[in-house]
């Protein structure tokens, strides 16, 4: 059905849209101003506030094909080549948790970030812990794992950057989104002087991140085939969204990658790096932060679309409040329901606890 | 009558010369005032706060007084987020006593990153607050004010990119 619809290219996208998608994407372009701000106040909230606005559709279009499963989320243990560091006995507290979770997940994504510096010992650890989980996981990089050698031993250790499973009637995408153009080049800088910028939070030399090129046209063929009543999964290092681009809280091809994935009836994109509980939803795409096993971030100065989505005051005296592990619940309808699993319960807003809807 | 009417007078002469002798700065100085060479001090110190402060990540026991674990002050304050140079001194729990910024910052070097700390005085505490304020410049002052707080720099702008490239 959607290859015998006719296609227009955009040459320097390399994007190709269907006759439905063109004109999903037209409508979704002339959201940019007003309509955006529409599209922040009319999503996704937690069940008690009762706010389902724009998910009827989903529920009446997904379908009886998915049957309902649990997998659960962990990312962000910037693990040091340093014995007996405390982030390991964190790493490890989230992969037991996981694995006393009831019902069991179904599998474990991990989004990113295993590592700080890049080193193959960091992320020979990380795969040490991560071997310990009960059921099959798949991992993302984060910026942290790649450019010390440019991903080389993290793809000798998890495979491929880009892939996708399909799974209980739904489809599960991770991609690498912490592709940089060359910065390093230029300036003669060494490998460790290269990681050295990356893993700095405010790197301006460093340029936004993205999938570039290859990635669009690797999703593009991906979900070519994919029907639009499947429930897409979509994982990523940073946020498919502009959150806070000076802290690469974006991702710079977002929005190619959301015309990609404009066909279906839902996406849920779940991401890395931001280390906090944030929450946004632009037009078919629920997108959900995630919060770290390492450290928390403050929130960026910018407003939060959902503010009520977010984590409560840290004590920086605790070193455990504001991390933790999550489990995300797949309906029979094809929607999401995010739950936060925190070290600390009390981290987080009772409206949170009770699951953000996706 | 005329000792008292003497005593007052001689007091508001003492009072209007240290007055003037607080708007014109110090008499022994031997700098002319330059306004844009003092800044110029102060950003040699915010830009030493900065190297500071991003050292450490993942360079864990290189740089003992700051950080043996690896972390260092960028790793949880990016643009010394959250720092909040406008609420102290306030009484902090983790002190457990009414301290300055410059306590905390000795609190998170010891406590979270494992070093061994500087001396309140020292070029190095003193580069680190620089940095802090700087990059909070514009906050209203809040003395105790103890509400999670975003850091206070404009979006997109924070500290200007030297010659290394790096900010």
């Amino acid at each position: 059905m959607e290859d015998k619809e006719s296609k227009i290219i955009i040459p320097d996208k390399k994007i190709i849209f269907s006759d439905k998608e063109k004109i999903s994407r037209r409508d979704f372009l002339g959201l940019s101003a007003k309509g955006a701000a529409a599209t922040m106040i009319a999503g996704v909230f937690a069940p008690s506030v009762g706010s389902m606005i724009g998910l009827g559709s989903v529920a009446e279009a997904a379908t009886k094909k998915v049957k309902p499963f649990t997998f659960a989320v962990l990312t962000d243990g910037h693990l040091y080549d340093i014995k007996d560091h405390r982030f390991d006995a964190m790493f490890m507290d989230a992969v037991d948790m996981v694995n006393k979770m009831n019902p069991r997940p179904d599998m474990v994504i991990y989004a990113g970030d295993i590592g700080q510096s890049g080193l193959k010992a960091e992320l020979v650890k990380g795969k040490r812990m991560l071997d310990k989980l009960k059921m099959p996981y798949k991992v993302i990089p984060g910026e942290h794992d790649w450019y010390l050698d440019m991903g080389k031993a993290w793809r000798s250790l998890f495979g491929d950057e880009n892939w996708s499973i399909d799974h209980n009637g739904a489809h599960i995408i991770g991609m690498n989104s912490i592709k940089i153009s060359d910065f390093w080049t230029g300036p003669g800088l060494t490998n460790e002087e290269r990681m050295g910028r990356v893993l700095e939070l405010e790197c301006n030399s460093c340029g936004p991140w993205g999938v570039e090129e290859d990635g669009l046209d690797w999703l593009e063929k991906d979900v070519k085939k994919v029907s639009p009543d499947t429930p897409v999964i979509f994982f990523s290092h940073s946020p498919l969204w502009d959150y806070y681009p000076r802290w690469n809280f974006a991702t710079k091809d977002a929005p190619e990658i959301r015309d990609i994935l404009r066909k279906f009836d839902n996406v849920m994109a779940v991401h890395g790096h931001v280390h906090q509980v944030v929450f946004n939803k632009i037009g078919n795409i629920s997108s959900v932060g995630t919060s770290s096993t390492s450290w928390p971030w403050p929130y960026p100065p910018v407003d939060l679309p959902y503010p009520h989505i977010r984590h409560n005051r840290l004590d920086p005296g605790d070193f455990k409040d504001g991390m933790g592990a999550h489990h995300i619940n797949i309906a029979k309808d094809g929607s999401g329901t995010m739950m936060y699993d925190p070290f600390n319960p009390n981290t987080i807003p009772e409206a949170v606890k009770r699951g953000v809807k996706l | 009558m005329r000792i008292k009417q003497f005593s007052i007078t001689g007091t508001t002469l003492i009072l209007l010369s240290v007055l003037v002798l607080l708007v014109s700065g110090p008499a022994h100085s031997k700098e002319p005032l330059d306004d844009a060479a003092d800044f110029d001090k102060l950003m040699e110190a915010v830009a030493y706060g900065d190297k500071l402060w991003h050292t450490g990540e993942g360079v864990g026991g290189k740089h003992k007084k700051l950080s043996t674990n690896g972390l260092g002050c960028a790793n949880c304050h990016p643009d010394a987020a959250a720092t909040q140079p406008q609420s102290w001194p306030k009484y902090q729990t983790n002190l457990g006593k009414v301290g300055t910024m410059r306590d905390m910052f000795n609190w998170c070097i010891q406590v979270v990153q494992q070093g061994q700390g500087y001396a309140l005085d020292s070029k190095e505490m003193i580069a680190m607050e620089a940095y802090a304020t700087y990059m909070n410049r514009g906050a209203p002052l809040n003395p105790g004010m103890n509400a999670q707080t975003s850091p206070f720099v404009i979006s997109g702008e924070g500290y200007p990119t030297n010659n290394e490239g790096n900010r």
